[in-house]
């Protein structure tokens, strides 16, 4: 005990001693203070939750632990191979020590002073909370379990697991670096946990067990809690977490006593290969021999030697890391990918096609962490170890006295661990083959692979290793460089939080690129390299400095390397310095000529702030009347290969208003340059807003109701370079996309309004406008109508879409005229495209009216994205033939899809024309019927929009997309089953249901004032779902149609979801329209679950099943408060039988029986012999946890039959 | 062939690291013909074979392949050649038939030996060796002894050394050197000329030591059989009981570092003259 105490303190005191100690403390805080104030205090105020909250705390102090790592990792290294490095083992293991006082006090004192560094954590937070000036609203009652939970719960199992495990494989190792390899195994485990099993594969539970860290916990929390909660509920005292930390806690114990167990005091045996000839060769020991002769050679040192030098050094550092275990890292992101790429390929349960364009995406994108960490963690360990491996083993003279310049030392490390990183993105492309071959994808484009992992991707790495191997040279102290370097990274990443977002100030950062097969890498190309060439130019000169400051012989202090770095500054080195400051200067001006000349440049607070700006001075004009828009009348021309496009547009604007109009607002779209305004009639401009764009021309003779005005105008998208975000301009080399939105607004425009609640007060703004008022159709809303004609001229390969039919198409030269125009109003969304589209023409005939002509389908598509055309021309026509005859007629002659570059899977339909970006045609349905076709469900949902949105258009309030989105998503799933059958029904909602795998809050408003993405495309389909199997199919369409009568002109007032609701209720019968009410006037949810199910024969062959059951319903209010309801509801109950090895079950009973709250039972008799049996089978009410909802009937009777028969055999 | 003699922590390693390049001097300069050695570290360095005192190497990497890898560093490019080098090196310095070994399998004295034949590497005009023969076994230091004398022949070589004999074996000039200053700067032969006649030697009870060491100068003692041998120097005979003895390098070790070499070296310089 004694002696424990002794170790114990001895360390505590020589890590007290350390400055690093300290620094590491210090940097910590500072790292506190700043996250904290930048990150988290704008964040709980766009929130709307206390700064001092436990969320927050948690969050800081889980940012704090992962730092922490490499803390833990430098004092465990230090206390587990001290003193085999120091070569002092001897000494110590020959005393009268025991090998656990010896660990034990070794280990002690690395947890505690892991955990005592960590205090930074609560301290900086109580700093901010105090200094910084808080507003009351963010500022919340002091609670000191908050920091003692942060810290009792996260930092210090943190800080226990990582020292024991850290000192566990140092201790066993001998080898200071097994600790980070440690800290990376800790990081690596629980950002695995959290990003692929919990976020990816949805496997929560398990990934919150297993994540060492409890990054998957607070992520859950942080998704599930409401910000009520987040405001009031402990993070640490949550079950799982306690779990979770029970779990590592015993896992860390195992591991130590483990260690312990191992440990030897013996003397190292050195290496394997030592102990595989334990009897070497006796060497001749001859004194005296013929005198061998050493050739002698001529030395030269001109380029070739220094070009030798440094491929020497490249290679021998690129294979000193590939021949140690981390080595490991190269290939494990591959391993990952290929393990798991199938279900990252995916959307909602069907399998995306490989495409290489997918696949790189993938590989690079960074949202899927796991995949980049292994880069970051093989330049953070290895930038380090490169530049000290001489020195830590002692080599470092022999190397130095050499005749090796220090630019080739310096740059041949680099240049090793690049040639690391190339052999990571070989692996990844090794990977991303063998997964595509996997899937049975044969087009390999191997060039893009280059391009993409070997170009764009690995140029960041690079630049990143530059910076970390200077770090090291210049801090020349390992691990507080390591810390360093980490910072460095962090600060890259969060610098556009903390409001640093000029990519020109962020070290290595560049706009984004796009991939698509349809334009390749368009115009997103040049801004990028053009910032990575500016940023070169700077990590060419941070080489220099590292070249200069190279550490060589002993004498390492900073005084004497820059004696030495002066007498180092030779003509070269000069010369280089001065070109990279030259090319920083030219690059620099280059990027920032584009980005801050030609492109007004704005940070997301300076977007925020016009918001508010106009807001709070155009506001007034929001009910000055304006002419309404009627007509549009639109000339464009497209040149593609430029790329570049000029509109010329014409409004015909009608005074419905009953008052005179005497001044026009027109307010231009900030992405494109509007000029040539011209009116009809004598206007004068006598406000231009060129910062907030906003315009008044006053007329000359006011505008009468009735009357109405011509107002033309002229839209230019000229590429002029780029600005900080990259390129941007609707014309494109093939997917030119000029939408509506681009062209100039009449009148005040609300959607230009700030519409988070959180950037509304913190801008001081109110709560927007009453929803009473909301009812509005503004001069330019896109619910107004209006009717389009448009002359597009574009290149001859290309095909030009815009609303409406097609009336006249020729070419002139090489150019190519389409002349579109609409036959009935639209409302006012609509686009321009034009692409070298392939084109499928169907068409189908409204079998309710004979007279009409036949609607014409037309799907574009780029050429080799057709496999899902025919699946969607499907759907398109049977889509037409439910919605026709169920809701009226589709005005209009023809209805497309057109296909547009991007890789998401997002379809957005406008009036006739459906866009899809080129992500929806790498669905790939399986062409058997055993899992659902995604295709036909996606497209149903988009043409049931001509009807739920183009002809039912929603007041823009709350609530709205329940009548758009949860409406066509029902008639969607009303097309699937009439086409498909109830079993696709039941598959297209099995992946509805997928949405509640991912935790969430539950705290919602209810829908009829839903605005989130779950409850409108997932909850109010399930409300509509389960108003059908309550009320009958045709009672709901009855319903619908009503709303489809009175709202589908379009004309005022617009829809609401009280409309809805007034009909639904009109048609529910009295006994349920309480079920109404909860599915749509209250946030209900219902826990229904079977508890038994014994099974028992009776007469007849039949059998007598009693069911258990229990049941709950509740409301859960926004702040995530659960109000029990009383419950007195007809629910199904259900028992089915197995009908053979694969076929579905059939079911042997189903009826619905009142359900109250609480425990019940039911006994039932059924024909056959059932297997499953429980409540609400199809889950029709809205259950988070619908599989507990059946269970496997027990035969106990049968069972004990069957024991005491096999007892008289 | 130059000896640098001198106690623990005289200095010799930091006056090697700065005649190696690898430290500045606080004042002075090096000149090696017409090369700066301060100023022009990297012609010195394309000329320099350098061993230090300690050092450490890959201990994952077999010795023929960090050996060519220290040869393409100092310049030796052509691979023909350089493997020749190797393999000559490796066998003049007793490896060859551990060359496939990894480094971190070897002892100490193989280690200082693959040190030796990184040094000698490319033919140095320049050698400097800090402390070669301290791991090596006797067969072993005849060997590197003998190998240096080859290459004393064509090359400078400085040898930093507290083993007396080495500088005796092999140094035409030599220097003492303790706490940073230079004690004697001399050729060895003429020093142990200069001392001859007075080392007188007498073997004495460890009883009576300290009462010798205040009558007389002596400058070591060292035991021989359990019994206690001193060595005083005196121009005369300092009694009865002490014979006079041939001086040797070790002598004049002692001797200067006990502060009494000049008077003695003087004296003969000023007869001789």
């Amino acid at each position: 005990m004694r002696t424990f105490r002794e170790i114990f303190r001895f360390e505590c005191a020589y890590q007290l001693r350390r400055p690093a100690t300290w620094l590491y403390a210090a940097l910590l805080l500072g790292m506190t203070i700043l996250f904290a104030g930048k990150v988290s205090i704008p964040k709980a105020r766009a929130v709307g939750f206390y700064f001092n909250s436990s969320i927050i705390t948690a969050e800081v102090t889980l940012i704090g632990s992962l730092l922490s790592l490499l803390v833990a990792a430098a004092l465990a290294g230090s206390a587990g191979a001290r003193d085999v490095q120091t070569r002092m083992d001897p000494l110590l293991h020959t005393t009268r020590l025991t090998k656990t006082a010896y660990l034990g006090g070794r280990f002690l004192a690395v947890f505690v002073m892991t955990a005592l560094v960590q205090l930074a954590v609560p301290c900086g937070l109580l700093i901010v909370t105090l200094l910084s000036g808080l507003e009351p609203a963010l500022s919340g009652p002091f609670r000191p379990t908050i920091y003692l939970s942060a810290y009792w719960m996260l930092a210090v199992p943190n800080a226990f697991a990582a020292s024991a495990l850290m000192f566990s494989v140092t201790v066993l190792s001998r080898r200071a670096i097994a600790s980070l390899l440690g800290a990376l195994f800790l990081c690596f485990t629980a950002v695995l946990s959290w990003q692929l099993l919990a976020a990816t594969l949805g496997r929560w539970t398990l990934a919150e067990c297993l994540d060492p860290m409890g990054l998957t916990v607070l992520s859950e929390l942080a998704r599930r809690w409401t910000p009520a909660e987040k405001g009031a509920l402990i993070v640490g005292l949550q079950p799982i977490l306690v779990l979770n930390r029970l779990l590592w806690l015993c896992a860390s114990g195992v591991l130590l006593v483990v260690t312990t167990l191992r440990f030897r005091f013996a003397h190292s045996t050195g290496t394997a290969s030592a102990r595989r000839s334990p009897h070497p060769r006796p060497l001749t020991p001859l004194a005296r021999e013929a005198p061998i002769r050493v050739p002698s050679v001529v030395r030269t040192f001109g380029f070739t030697t220094r070009f030798r030098q440094l491929v020497s050094i490249s290679w021998a550092s690129c294979r000193s890391i590939l021949r140690g275990p981390p080595a490991l890292l190269v290939v494990l992101p591959g391993v990952i990918f290929v393990l798991s790429g199938e279900s990252l390929m995916q959307h909602l349960g069907t399998r995306l096609v490989p495409t290489t364009g997918l696949v790189t995406s993938i590989l690079v994108n960074p949202a899927d962490v796991y995949l980049w960490i292994a880069p970051l963690f093989l330049v953070v360990l290895y930038a380090g170890e490169l530049v000290w491996r001489e020195r830590d083993i002692g080599m470092s003279q022999l190397g130095d006295a050499a005749p090796v310049p220090e630019w080739i030392n310096f740059s041949g490390r680099l240049c090793g661990l690049c040639l690391v990183l190339m052999a990571l993105q070989l692996a990844m492309t090794v990977a991303g083959i063998v997964q595509q071959l996997m899937m049975g994808y044969h087009h390999v484009e191997l060039g893009l692979y280059v391009r993409i992992l070997f170009g764009l991707q690995l140029s960041r790495y690079v630049l990143f290793a530059m910076l970390a191997i200077v770090v090291h040279i210049v801090v020349n102290e390992k691990y507080v460089a390591h810390v360093v370097v980490i910072l460095a990274y962090l600060a890259t990443v969060f610098a556009p939080s903390v409001g640093v977002e000029h990519h020109m100030l962020v070290y290595g950062s560049a706009p984004g690129w796009t991939y698509s097969d349809m334009e390749g890498f368009g115009t997103s190309l040049r801004p990028v390299l053009s910032f990575m060439a500016y940023w070169s130019a700077w990590a060419l000169l941070f080489a220099v400095v590292g070249a200069l400051l190279w550490v060589r012989g002993p004498d390492d202090s900073l005084r004497a390397r820059l004696k030495g770095a002066r007498r180092r500054l030779s003509r070269t080195a000069a010369a280089t310095a001065m070109t990279s400051v030259a090319l920083v200067l030219a690059m620099g001006g280059f990027v920032f000529y584009n980005t801050n000349v030609l492109h007004a440049y704005q940070s997301t607070s300076d977007v925020l702030q016009a918001g508010a700006d106009y807001e709070r001075r155009y506001a007034r004009f929001a009910d000055l009347p304006q002419p309404h828009l009627d007509q549009v009348a639109l000339d464009v021309e497209i040149f593609p290969d430029r790329p570049s496009a000029r509109l010329r547009g014409i409004y015909h604007l009608v005074n419905r208003s009953s008052a005179s109009i005497d001044s026009l607002h027109f307010v231009p779209s900030a992405d494109v340059e509007t000029s040539g305004v011209t009116f009809d009639r004598p206007a004068q401009l006598v406000l231009a807003d060129s910062v907030l764009r906003y315009r008044i021309y006053a007329l000359a003779t006011p505008l009468q109701p009735g009357d109405s005005l011509q107002l033309g105008f002229t839209l230019r998208f000229v590429p002029r370079g780029f600005s900080n975000d990259g390129a941007t301009s609707a014309a494109s080399y093939n997917g030119t996309y000029i939408s509506s939105e681009q062209l100039p607004i009449i009148g005040y425009a609300r959607d230009r309004e700030l519409s988070g609640e959180g950037e509304r007060r913190i801008h001081g703004l109110g709560p927007r406008r009453p929803e009473s008022a909301g009812l509005w159709i503004d001069g330019m809303g896109t619910s107004g109508r209006v009717s389009v004609s448009t002359v597009i001229a574009t290149q001859s390969g290309q095909v030009a879409v815009a609303p409406g039919s097609l009336r006249r198409s020729y070419v002139r030269g090489t150019r190519r005229y389409f002349e579109y125009a609409t036959a009935a109003p639209i409302r006012n969304d609509y686009a321009i495209y034009s692409a070298a589209y392939a084109v499928s023409e169907g068409e189908w005939r409204d079998s309710t009216s004979l007279g009409r002509a036949p609607v014409r389908i037309q799907v574009l598509y780029h050429p080799g994205h057709g496999r899902n055309v025919a699946r969607a021309m499907a759907s398109v026509r049977s889509s037409l033939d439910y919605m026709s005859r169920e809701f009226g007629p589709y005005p209009h002659s023809e209805i497309r899809l057109i296909e547009r570059p991007g890789d998401g899977i997002v379809l957005h339909s406008a009036p006739i024309n459906i866009w899809f970006q080129e992500g929806f045609s790498l669905l790939a349905p399986r062409s058997d019927s055993s899992a659902l076709d995604q295709v036909f469900a996606v497209v149903a949902h988009e043409v049931a929009h001509q009807w739920w949105g183009n002809t039912v258009t929603p007041a823009a309030i709350k609530g709205q997309a329940l009548l758009t989105e949860s409406l066509a998503w029902y008639s969607a799933l009303n097309i699937v089953e009439r086409e498909r059958g109830s079993d696709e029904l039941a598959r297209l909602l099995a992946v509805m249901r997928e949405a509640y795998l991912t935790p969430q809050s539950r705290a919602a408003p209810p829908l009829l004032q839903a605005s989130s993405y779950s409850s409108v495309y997932r909850k109010g389909l399930f409300a509509m779902f389960a108003l059908r199997e309550y009320l009958g199919a045709e009672r709901v369409n009855m319903a619908l149609r009503r709303l489809v009568a009175t709202y589908g002109d379009g004309r005022h007032p617009l829809a609401t979801s009280q409309d809805l609701y007034r009909e639904l209720l009109a048609v529910a019968p009295d006994s349920l329209r309480p079920l109404v009410a909860d599915l749509f006037a209250t946030n209900t949810y219902w826990e229904l679950a079977a508890t038994r199910a014994v099974a028992e024969p009776a007469e007849n062959g039949q059998w007598r099943v009693t069911l258990d059951v229990t049941a709950r319903k509740f409301v859960v209010d926004s702040s995530g408060a659960e109000v029990v309801q009383p419950m007195d509801d007809l629910v199904e109950v259900g028992i089915s039988a197995d009908s053979g090895s694969d076929s579905k079950p059939a079911t042997l009973y189903r009826r619905a029986h009142r359900v109250g709250a609480g425990r019940q039972q039911f006994v039932i008799t059924v024909p056959r012999k059932p297997s499953r049996a429980g409540i609400d089978p199809r889950s029709i009410l809205i259950d988070v946890t619908s599989a507990d909802n059946m269970i496997d009937v027990t035969f106990p009777s049968v069972i004990a039959a069957r024991r005491s028969g096999g007892g008289r055999r | 062939m130059y000896g640098l003699l001198g106690p623990n922590g005289a200095g010799k390693s930091t006056l090697m690291r700065i005649l190696a390049t690898l430290q500045e001097p606080d004042s002075g300069t090096v000149t090696l013909d017409d090369i700066d050695a301060i100023g022009q570290t990297h012609r010195i360095r394309e000329t320099l074979g350098y061993l230090p005192q300690e050092f450490g190497v890959y201990p994952k990497v077999r010795a023929d392949e960090l050996l060519a890898h220290f040869a393409v560093l100092k310049g030796i490019i052509n691979r023909r050649e350089r493997n020749e080098v190797v393999e000559g090196l490796l066998r003049q310095v007793n490896l060859w038939d551990a060359r496939g070994k990894l480094l971190g399998g070897y002892s100490g004295g193989m280690k200082q030996r693959f040190g030796v034949a990184v040094a000698l590497l490319g033919n140095p005009r320049l050698l400097i060796v800090d402390e070669p023969t301290a791991g090596l076994d006797p067969a072993e230091r005849v060997r590197f002894l003998n190998l240096l004398s080859e290459l004393g022949e064509n090359s400078v070589v400085i040898l930093s050394t507290h083993i007396v004999d080495d500088v005796s074996e092999l140094c035409t000039r030599m220097a003492i050197i303790n706490k940073g200053t230079i004690l004697l700067e001399t050729e060895p032969l003429a020093a142990v000329a200069a001392l001859q006649g007075t080392i007188w030697r007498r073997v004495v009870p460890r009883a009576e030591l300290e009462r010798l060491e205040q009558e007389h100068a002596v400058i070591s003692t060292k035991l021989l059989f359990g019994r206690t041998v001193v060595h005083v120097h005196s121009s005369s005979s300092p009694g009865r009981e002490f014979e006079c003895v041939a001086a040797d390098l070790e002598d004049v070790y002692f001797t200067t570092m006990a502060g009494r070499f000049h008077d003695g070296a003087a004296r003969e310089q000023a007869v001789a003259e």
